[in-house]
């Protein structure tokens, strides 16, 4: 045996132990969820003994987070909608037409993924007051959109520079528009990448806390992740029905994540690899 | 189309017709993606550091110089975000470290490789803010971990409760919840790698330390460079969710990062030319990564 084959059995354990240690946290804010409190305070450990489907009942309904859910999906598929469909126009046009200043215009993409949120907060929020679109779903959606845009051009950008130029040529003989070729030709083809883009673009904006907090200062207007920082205050002593909300604004990401964990790795690998 | 149609029909020219519709189709395409990058993205970055200059309050509008620059260098919350993200800098060979060193057990194989993956790169899809809400629950001091470490006679830490930990704690969530990321990248880059490298490290019975020393790191030069660069990235835009949830930049303003920093004195102390000032210093530091990664691509596309 190798070192290094033998170096890989060794690892097993530590690993297998962090793989543990990955989803504990996890496991315990589900069993905590499903006890009651009096368990809860005498033992924190001890599977919940009977499920308590009580605390999910009284987060979803008490606190607003039923609200806050649809606030968010309303928002996180209105903003994923625009983003793939400006971000494929301009993806096809940058990475299948010909015309001057393209490779500017890739830079201007480039240089606006080093453009974080925090450093525009100040002067976009000023702009948005002034135009009437803080606290609104539009001016969120504007947010959102202008924030993952360069990176959603970007990945589809890369993608559609490697479907092969026959492909394109065809289509023009039979006589498509370029907008035809865009339309009927690329958005199908490139269908596996705007998914992997899409879930990518979905769960950061369902992940946002930032941006939904700069721009959306009423409660009815609260998006999940807000909603969720505000629930210690108001569960300050009821640590189950706590978990239970938090619990509830995880499980979408964790039955997106099961179904669509190759399509999420592609996209963060995406970037990477073309260096 | 069928092919029939296409013979039938001989083609006109290869070349895409030039009708005055089809000669703005990049303009037309593309206009929505300017206005939007420009609009809300581009354009602010350029109000911001103007703002910056003005001053708050009374001053509002006014210009003041370096005014808001001097009051940041002389306010100890904005020194505590600095010094922390030196902490970070700091940090980070151990937080690129770390997934390099899975990824490459994975890569190897260890037993169980593919159920690690799947469950190492999970947590990266949960926001801060979840992540944040099951630390401080994990993390108080009557809480499960300081009940384990009692159990084998350690503790109790205040973890989220003393100065001098609080920041260890919240940038260990950070590289607890995101380190899956960096190890799916390594896995990318490891792809690439000549695998006949790595047996011929095997055959040659190098130890692991010396495989990953002479084969693994030269190999991986672009990939490590990403992952740093991307991992500091991280660690400077996304750790406000968990600063905001477990901390509130407490205790003692001890965790406060420049991001929250910028926050607090736009949202909570409407100092906005304030926050502006802050929000530029982010951006430099920001640039420097950026100028930095550059430079070294540069050499090491030189010696290549």
């Amino acid at each position: 045996m190798s070192g290094t084959r033998r170096a890989g059995w060794v690892a097993a354990i530590p690993m297998g132990l962090l793989a543990l240690a990955t989803v504990y946290p996890l496991v315990f804010t589900t069993n905590v969820a499903l006890k009651t409190r009096r368990e809860y305070v005498l033992d924190r450990f001890s599977p919940a003994g009977s499920w308590n489907w009580d605390n999910l009942v009284r987060a979803w309904t008490g606190v607003g987070m039923s609200r806050y859910f649809l606030n968010s999906v309303v928002v996180v598929t209105c903003s994923v909608a625009l983003l793939l469909l400006i971000g494929s126009m301009a993806g096809f046009a940058l990475a299948r037409l010909k015309f001057r200043g393209s490779s500017v215009l890739f830079l201007g993409v480039l240089a606006a993924l080093f453009v974080p949120f925090q450093v525009v907060m100040v002067p976009l929020a000023r702009i948005m007051t002034g135009a009437g679109l803080v606290d609104t779903w539009p001016g969120l959606v504007l947010a959102y959109v202008a924030q993952f845009l360069p990176f959603t051009i970007f990945l589809l950008t890369s993608f559609y520079s490697t479907v092969p130029a026959d492909v394109v040529d065809a289509a023009r003989i039979d006589g498509n528009t370029v907008y035809g070729v865009y339309w009927r030709i690329m958005l199908p083809i490139g269908a596996p990448a705007l998914l992997s883009v899409g879930v990518l673009d979905a769960l950061f904006c369902w992940n946002d806390v930032l941006i939904s907090l700069s721009l959306m200062p009423s409660a009815e207007h609260r998006t999940l992740m807000v909603g969720v920082t505000s629930l210690r205050g108001q569960y300050s002593d009821d640590i189950p029905a706590f978990a239970a909300g938090v619990l509830i604004a995880a499980v979408p990401v964790l039955v997106v994540y099961l179904f669509l964990q190759r399509q999420i790795a592609d996209g963060v690998t995406a970037g990477s690899t073309k260096g | 189309m069928s092919t029939r149609d296409r013979t039938a029909i001989p083609p006109r020219r290869r070349r895409p017709r030039g009708s005055r519709a089809e000669r703005f189709a990049p303009l037309v395409l593309l206009a929505p993606a300017v206005l939007i990058i420009v609009g809300p993205r581009l354009w602010p970055l350029v109000l911001g550091i103007n703002f910056s200059f003005t001053g708050d309050g009374d001053r509002d509008g006014t210009a003041v110089g370096f005014d808001n620059y001097l009051t940041l260098l002389g306010d100890p919350l904005f020194l505590t975000a600095l010094r922390n993200v030196g902490l970070l800098v700091l940090l980070l060979p151990v937080a690129v470290a770390i997934p390099g060193l899975l990824a490459t057990f994975l890569h190897l194989k260890v037993p169980g490789h593919r159920v690690y993956r799947g469950v190492y790169f999970f947590p990266a899809v949960l926001s801060p803010v979840i992540v944040g809400a099951i630390f401080t629950l994990l993390l108080a001091f009557d809480g499960p971990l300081n009940t384990v470490l009692g159990g084998l006679g350690i503790g109790p830490v205040d973890w989220l409760g003393d100065p001098d930990v609080a920041i260890f704690a919240i940038v260990g969530v950070h590289v607890w919840a995101t380190f899956g990321m960096a190890l799916v990248v390594f896995l990318a880059g490891f792809a690439t790698l000549d695998p006949s490298l790595l047996d011929a490290a095997e055959v040659d019975g190098a130890t692991l330390p010396q495989t990953i020393r002479h084969v693994i790191v030269p190999g991986l030069t672009r990939t490590i460079q990403f992952v740093f660069v991307t991992t500091l990235i991280g660690m400077l835009t996304s750790m406000f969710g968990l600063v905001y949830v477990m901390t509130s930049g407490g205790p003692e303003g001890s965790t406060y990062l420049p991001e929250y920093y910028v926050w607090i004195q736009q949202g909570q102390m409407n100092q906005p030319a304030l926050a502006s000032a802050a929000s530029t210093a982010l951006f430099l530091i920001m640039l420097v990564v950026g100028l930095a990664q550059i430079a070294v691509l540069r050499r090491t596309g030189g010696e290549d």
